[in-house]
């Protein structure tokens, strides 16, 4: 099923939960929709469901618009972050549920719950099938509420944080079987999350949304690689944000003492300018001289953690601190973080900050 | 040490426990005592049997009236605050908090003179033709009118009392129900109710011995005549033929019944 | 969602028929100087009666009715604020017993208990007086006030107190500081019905005041025995107003937490 969403805006009030969203999800795929909680990422998914209905704009499944339709009346189906298995009903009247408000009879209905649970390996004891919810773990029963969203066999699977309030090690476990499970039965899916890392290793599609906006779409790879914005660099845990200026020639940013020409693509239309990179990107020189493509910040080198994989070197350079990532461990005081041109990134507009919580307050 | 120190705190129970052990545990225990004493002291049960003989129809019509009141409080209770945790409550949550802010005195004086066979129910009806005015049904003066007023006063309790555990019932339940195309009838039977029922149990044992214990009202717009709540008569008993013995048999009876109520609801609420 | 709506103003209007309609009845009452049926109406509407109550022994029963009811709320705060703190922070012993007491009066008929306790006020010499009325109603006030109070000390994290302790505060110090300033929103609310319960009470008063004591239910009371309907209408409209104002005043914090304290212990 091919879902799209055009100029979709959702207000409650004064306040703008979605701001002309327009999107369209890979048909039969993974489509992960990326922010930080009250970006309008939930609100988006509840219009989709029906549980909510939009201010203005259409949600087309197919040709069909579905605004205005009930829930139930869309064939989808939601998984919820608490999973909201019935804790008075068993596991199979749970997942027997939507079959039985379709009146289906009774075998059919006992094969297709069976066929689900086996679908989701959870037919893994023989009283299974009578035992109460609240007598599983959290990873099981969201095993569970996927095997009654997939028993009513959704044109579109709906998920909602699924896996934030699993254990770590559940949680990598269920991301790989969730993602066999996605293929294998080739229903479009949206997935819900602020986890970046979920995000970028489970979909085929990523939109990274903030303030109820898009802020953009693409393959994991484009997204990582390619941030087209500030937000999107941060959000997706690059370590270095610096605050630029433009010089009064207007053709280069000047950032934690640094000179950084402008790029070709980036107009000298703003007085202040973000620069980002990431800590592994960069690396650490102290005498040796600057290649031709790099730019180096010249700092004091004021502590190194080592964290496992690598070694993480914090560097003063004017008010800004640096985050580099080396594999082993340089010594100071005085250092170059010398960062490849390719790798620095520079976007319009001030940082949003490290402190400062989302611009907007929207549910 | 520390044991002694945390039983000294206990002294900050002692003038309320006071009073409530004096003028509560105490009659308590005397009624239960009397109720088996003639007037001189001696042990009898005769209490009891004048109590069977006179008063036992008074003791079912009293379980009935309080069921039926608690049937229909229950009813529009659950509806009541289905449709308001599903659609939101707003007014109909506000208006039926009004009558738990109404003495119970003045509930059984306004549905007097509302249930009157000439109140304003019957001469509103009258005017659309429903009554007939020169035989008008009385409602104020029997069961109903009894368990009209009984419903109407505990409605807000319950309204309370049921929403609140609607309302600990989190959304997603509801949406996964809703998603399946449940509409709000089946949410409130095959969720909300479920997943309530212990606290309903608690506010319908709640209401039902409230109901069972009632008073003023009955006073108010009850007949005099026929089957009578049994407060009315221990009342009577009392004040009009000091006979306590006969009062607190009926007193026992009524302890008893209250009982029956709660235990009723601790057994369904252990078994699960 | 359409659907929805319509059910919703059928709701409102069908509930405030049976809300407002008995309510509204007094208030026509009140203000009905001749009414026979079959009219649906009063013939004769102004505020004699009005006059006449505010003349009569209702002054002297609605001023007997607020001080008893002062004096029972603030006795009843004195006991159960320091009691309720101790029950929800202390590991007392005998714990269970003393809220079980407290549950008592909650859970059996009132009148046949208060009809025993009657005998024992007369037998203190307390009986048909102010002293005895308030004692009396002091169980029920009791009652409900050691739930709510312990309720709403509960509900404040003990770390808060914990974070003055570790200071340096005594428990003393901590409860004046700290705990009591974050209890006092659900100390008033619970003043509030505790004024409000004793205002209202009937069965007590009636039992152990009367005919000595009239507080202005058992005044509605006698009043509509005496078919003085007006009387008794305006009365009760009187008897109205301060549950009124506290449902206003109030609607915001009265959760269901506050009542379902009873019966859970």
């Amino acid at each position: 099923m091919e879902v799209r969403v055009e100029n979709l805006s959702k207000n409650y009030g004064a306040v703008q939960a979605l701001r002309d969203v327009n999107l369209s999800f890979v048909d039969g795929g993974l489509t992960a929709i990326l922010g930080p909680s009250g970006c309008g990422k939930t609100t988006l998914l509840r219009c989709i469901a029906g549980f909510l209905e939009p201010t203005s704009g259409a949600i087309y499944f197919g040709d069909e618009n579905v605004v205005g339709l009930p829930p139930q009346a869309r064939g989808t189906a939601m998984v919820f972050q608490n999973y909201a298995l019935w804790p008075h009903m068993s596991i199979f009247d749970n997942v027997a549920y939507g079959l039985r408000l379709q009146k289906l009879p009774k075998d059919e209905i006992r094969k297709r719950v069976i066929d689900a649970l086996n679908m989701v390996e959870m037919m893994v004891a023989p009283d299974i099938l009578e035992r109460k919810p609240t007598a599983l773990s959290g990873g099981q029963q969201q095993r569970v509420a996927l095997a009654r969203a997939l028993v009513v066999r959704p044109k579109v699977l709906l998920l909602d944080e699924p896996l934030s309030n699993l254990d770590a090690k559940v949680r990598q476990r269920l991301r790989v079987e969730l993602r066999r499970l996605q293929r294998q039965v080739g229903i479009t899916t949206i997935y819900v999350t602020h986890d970046q890392e979920e995000a970028l290793s489970m979909a085929d599609q990523v939109v990274v949304m903030d303030c109820g906006e898009v802020r953009q779409v693409g393959t994991p790879e484009q997204i990582y690689r390619n941030p087209t914005t500030a937000f999107v660099a941060e959000f997706l845990g690059v370590t270095n944000v610096l605050a630029g200026t433009l010089t009064p020639d207007g053709k280069a940013v000047v950032a934690a003492g640094t000179r950084i020409p402008l790029p070709a693509d980036v107009p000298a239309s703003s007085d202040h300018y973000t620069v980002v990179f990431k800590a592994d990107a960069a690396y650490i020189l102290q005498d040796q001289p600057t290649p031709q493509d790099a730019v180096a910040f010249t700092g004091e080198l004021v502590e190194v953690f080592f964290v496992g994989s690598t070694y993480r070197h914090y560097v003063k350079a004017g008010k800004e601190m640096l985050l580099v990532d080396s594999p082993s461990r340089v010594a100071g005081p005085s250092v170059n973080v010398v960062v490849p041109r390719a790798e620095l990134k520079v976007y319009p507009g001030a940082p949003l900050g490290h402190d400062v919580e989302p611009t907007c307050s929207v549910g | 040490m520390k044991r002694l120190r945390e039983t000294s705190w206990l002294i900050v129970a002692v003038p309320s426990l006071a009073i409530v052990v004096w003028l509560f545990f105490l009659p308590f225990i005397r009624s239960a005592v009397t109720s088996f004493q003639t007037e001189d002291g001696a042990w009898t049960f005769q209490n009891y049997i004048t109590a069977y003989r006179l008063y036992a129809g008074d003791v079912l019509y009293t379980i009935f009236v309080s069921g039926v009141s608690l049937i229909a409080v229950l009813i529009i209770g659950i509806l009541v605050s289905g449709f308001a945790r599903i659609y939101g409550g707003g007014v109909v949550e506000f208006l039926f908090k009004i009558p738990l802010f109404v003495p119970f005195v003045v509930v059984g004086h306004a549905m007097r003179v509302f249930l009157a066979p000439h109140g304003l129910l019957n001469s509103a009806l009258a005017q659309i033709g429903l009554v007939n005015l020169d035989n008008p049904p009385s409602i104020a003066f029997s069961w109903v009118g009894i368990s009209v007023a009984l419903a109407w006063k505990n409605m807000a309790l319950a309204i309370l009392l049921i929403l609140g555990a609607f309302e600990s019932v989190g959304d997603t339940f509801l949406e996964a129900a809703r998603n399946f195309g449940a509409g709000w009838f089946r949410q409130v039977k095959d969720v909300l109710l479920p997943m309530s029922l212990t606290s309903i149990a608690v506010a319908a044992v709640l209401i039902f011995t409230s109901m069972l214990a009632s008073f003023s009202i009955p006073m108010m717009i009850g007949s005099g005549k026929g089957a009578q709540m049994l407060m009315i008569d221990v009342y009577y008993r009392i004040v009009y033929q000091h006979d306590y013995g006969v009062a607190n048999a009926l007193g026992v009876v009524s302890y008893i019944t209250a009982m029956g109520a709660a235990v009723y609801y601790l057994r369904s609420v252990t078994k699960g | 969602m359409k659907r929805a709506r319509i059910v919703r103003i059928i709701l409102v209007v069908l509930i405030s028929f049976i809300i407002f309609g008995p309510l509204s009845s007094l208030v026509i009452w009140s203000v009905a100087e001749k009414w026979y049926w079959p009219h649906l109406l009063p013939q004769q509407v102004g505020l004699f009666y009005w006059g006449k109550v505010f003349q009569g022994r209702m002054m002297q029963a609605l001023q007997v009715g607020v001080l008893i009811a002062c004096v029972v709320t603030v006795l009843s705060l004195i006991m159960t604020v320091p009691l309720g703190y101790v029950l929800a922070r202390f590991r007392v012993p005998f714990k269970a017993a003393v809220l079980l007491i407290f549950l008592l009066p909650q859970a059996f008929p009132q009148l046949p208990v208060f009809a025993n306790a009657t005998v024992y006020l007369y037998r203190a010499n307390l009986g048909g007086k102010v002293p005895g009325v308030i004692l009396i109603h002091m169980v029920g006030a009791l009652v409900y006030a050691v739930w709510t109070m312990t309720a709403v000390f509960k509900s404040i994290p003990a770390s808060l107190e914990e974070a003055a302790i570790n200071l340096g505060a005594s428990r003393i110090r901590t409860f004046w500081n700290i705990s009591l300033p974050l209890a006092m929103p659900g100390i008033i609310a619970s003043a509030l019905l505790i004024f409000l319960y004793s205002l209202d009470e009937f069965t007590g008063t009636l039992l152990v005041g009367s005919p000595f004591v009239l507080t202005l239910p058992v005044f509605m009371y006698n009043a509509s025995q005496g078919y003085e309907l007006p009387v008794a209408s305006i009365t009760a409209l009187l008897l109205m107003v301060p549950g009124i104002i506290l449902l206003l005043v109030l609607e915001r914090y009265l959760k269901a937490e506050y009542l379902s304290s009873f019966g859970r212990i």
